[in-house]
């Protein structure tokens, strides 16, 4: 008459039932279900959110603003400055000169071209056409090498121009059209600071990045750049490596160089910045790791709270049906079947928050890839983890409100009305 | 359908219980709920049990049906003593040996007719497609073939009560245990509920009734009245008999 263990078979009737009583329980309460599950909806929505957006920004930044491949080292005055006191320091600084430019040039063994340039934000004009927040760059020869630039239109900025500091500039194709709507741009002059430009090409569009034009671009030499707003201005100077060359070794050949020019004593920090697409690299996926700890943060508390929330309705539950668990006690169910069904029930629950979390997620996801350039593309192991964790919560929550069950008193249970 | 196979125990009747005592302590004071009940029942019996609240008559009902446990005292259920069971094998006791009816008829209002027949089959490890078979068949002795996927709500009160005791019967128990099985139903109905039961205990199940009415307990063959936890009076009579044209019409399953 004693029960022997519970077969596989018992187990598995028991949680074809559970599930049944789990997704009718759901379905008489919808409002409240989904209310209940609203914690795991965000955190699992935020966790496929935010590992679509991060990994479609990989792809972009990789792919679009470090431009791999290029081979390059970047001098500045500042460097990678990333808070107020490293920028007030680094602003006493003696400015970087085309001479220091110069002698990059001609002392350095494994650079095969080196570009000195400087830019400002200005407004151009042409005629009656007007175009704002033109970005106007002084530079010397070259500078196609190291940033890709190509003509469709007449032709670069070549070394004759920029020793001679002549009045001519090569346009980007916003400012082309926006200039010349109806005329060649060729041949045609264009104003900036009071000064007339000859057009002599236009560079091949490049696009968006970050939703900033790449095309909106007045590119001059650096003498006549000099002409218009004042020589005193620090330059950027972009190296670009000999074919085959690691960069790293660019960029220390290129230290030692600059160094000796601006005599900065042995043992005392660079007085300059220098740089590489590797750097920005690092610099971004620190940005990116503090946007992930922040999400596992936030999801952390969602399920946290949604855990707690879970656990109060499904206390409120096990009060409601205080006679239904009597009942299932006299027919015959042992502590474990009231556990499994309560258990069952807010896994369930907590899992079909997941589901509701991951639609939410997914359409978030394909909502941002559709408005903007980022490729947002939704990580299958982020729908899994997060769904996983969000059950887990369930499961763990529900083991108190289970319990309770569990332990009811029968006749009391029964006598309840 | 046959009664329960007989006792292990030679000759040991079907429910034995001797000198059985329930103390509830409520606060600083004690209860005697049972102060002291002995009582046999032998198997294909029909029994009343009777008394005025606060008898120890719903009390005595808890502990036969293995939902309480009783403070001291004997009671050996097919020969097994059931004070010593731990709360599982309490679950499974009555499972097998048990059918509950209730005042409240107490079925789950979301589930239709056949699935509340099939509960305490779920809670056995029948497979699903004998469960669904044998609950089905217990409806349409009962006179619900035709009611098998309604709900609760979607019953009369004569109609849920059939329901559970379909379900009652469902797992084959050795005992029918009922509650006040007509409290909530109006006295024509409860008749036919009450024809029923006496049908059931004419195909060989035991069936013991807990009621303080007298023209329900005038159908049991054997009435025990208690009064302050102890028997009072324990006498055979001669049943009112059914009334012929309430009982369905359906032939007992051979099982």
């Amino acid at each position: 008459m004693t029960g022997p263990a519970r077969t596989r078979r018992e187990f598995w009737a028991a949680q074809g039932e559970n599930l049944k009583i789990a997704l009718d329980a759901i379905r008489a309460n919808k409002l409240r279900s989904v209310l209940t599950v609203l914690g795991n909806v965000v955190a699992v929505m935020s966790v496929i959110m935010v590992v679509a957006v991060i990994d479609g920004v990989n792809t972009y930044v990789g792919e679009k603003i470090l431009e791999q491949g290029l081979q390059v080292v970047y001098i500045d005055k500042f460097g990678l400055i990333t808070n107020d006191d490293a920028f007030r320091e680094a602003e006493k600084r003696r400015d970087l000169t085309l001479r220091e430019a110069r002698a990059l040039e001609t002392r350095m063994r494994l650079a095969s071209r080196v570009v000195a340039q400087v830019e400002a934000s200005k407004r151009v004009r042409a005629g009656r056409n007007e175009l704002a927040n033109v970005t106007v760059r002084g530079t010397t020869a070259g500078y196609e090498e190291v940033g890709n630039f190509e003509v469709v239109e007449g032709r670069h900025l070549d070394p004759s121009d920029v020793d001679r500091r002549r009045p001519v500039a090569v346009v980007g194709s916003e400012v082309a059209s926006a200039l010349y709507p109806r005329v060649d741009p060729i041949g045609q002059r264009l104003k900036v600071a009071g000064q007339e430009l000859l057009v002599i090409g236009v560079l091949k569009a490049k696009g968006n990045v970050l939703g900033q034009s790449q095309d909106n671009l007045v590119l001059t030499t650096l003498g006549q750049y000099d002409k218009m707003f004042g020589a005193h201005r620090s330059l950027t100077i972009t190296v670009k490596a000999q074919p085959g060359v690691p960069l790293e070794r660019v960029e220390d050949e290129a230290r030692v160089v600059l160094r000796s020019e601006r005599h900065v004593p042995l043992g005392k920090p660079d007085d300059f910045g220098i740089s590489t697409a590797e750097t920005f690299r690092a610099l971004y996926q620190s940005l990116t790791g503090g946007i992930f700890a922040g999400t596992i943060a936030l999801v952390a508390i969602s399920l946290v709270v949604g855990g707690i929330v879970i656990m109060n309705i499904m206390l409120v539950a096990v009060t409601e049906r205080t006679r239904e668990i009597g009942l299932r006690k006299a027919l015959g169910a042992r502590r474990s079947d009231l556990t499994g069904q309560f258990l069952s029930e807010a896994v369930v629950l907590s899992t079909f928050g997941g589901v509701l979390g991951v639609a939410a997620g997914i359409s978030f996801a394909l909502f941002i890839r559709a408005v903007t350039p980022l490729p947002a593309s939704i990580q299958p192991w982020s729908v899994l983890i997060s769904l996983g964790v969000a059950s887990s919560v369930g499961l763990f929550f529900g083991v108190y409100p289970a319990t309770r069950a569990a332990q009811l008193d029968p006749i009391a249970a029964l006598r309840q009305e | 359908m046959t009664g329960p196979e007989p006792s292990r125990a030679d000759g040991a009747p079907l429910i034995r219980i001797r000198d059985l005592r329930k103390i509830y302590v409520m606060g600083a004071d004690e209860v005697h709920a049972l102060d002291g009940v002995s009582l046999d029942i032998a198997k294909g019996e029909y029994v009343a049990v009777m008394g005025p609240s606060g008898s120890g008559k719903s009390t005595l009902m808890n502990v036969i049906g293995c939902l309480d446990t009783p403070t001291s005292g004997s009671y050996q259920l097919r020969g097994t003593e059931i004070r010593e069971r731990e709360d599982d094998e309490l679950a499974r006791i009555r499972n097998q040996e048990i059918g509950f009816i209730f005042q409240t008829f107490n079925l789950l209002p979301r589930a239709d007719a056949l699935h509340n027949v099939e509960l305490p089959l779920i809670y056995s490890g029948t497979p699903a497609k004998e469960r669904r078979d044998r609950a089905r068949d217990l409806l349409a002795q009962v006179g619900l073939a035709d009611r098998m996927h309604h709900r609760p709500n979607e019953l009369s009160g004569g109609q849920r009560q059939r329901v559970a005791i379909a379900r009652a019967l469902v797992n084959r128990p050795s005992i029918v245990l009922a509650d006040e099985p007509t409290g909530n139903l109006d006295s024509k109905t409860g008749v036919e509920i009450m024809a029923l039961l006496a049908e059931i205990n004419g195909r060989g199940n035991t069936v013991i009734l807990v009621t303080h009415e007298e023209d329900i307990a005038a159908h049991a063959r054997r009435v025990i009245r208690l009064r302050d936890g102890l028997i009072e009076s324990d006498r055979a009579q001669a049943p009112r008999p059914a009334a012929p044209h309430a009982v369905p019409a359906t032939p007992a399953a051979p099982s």
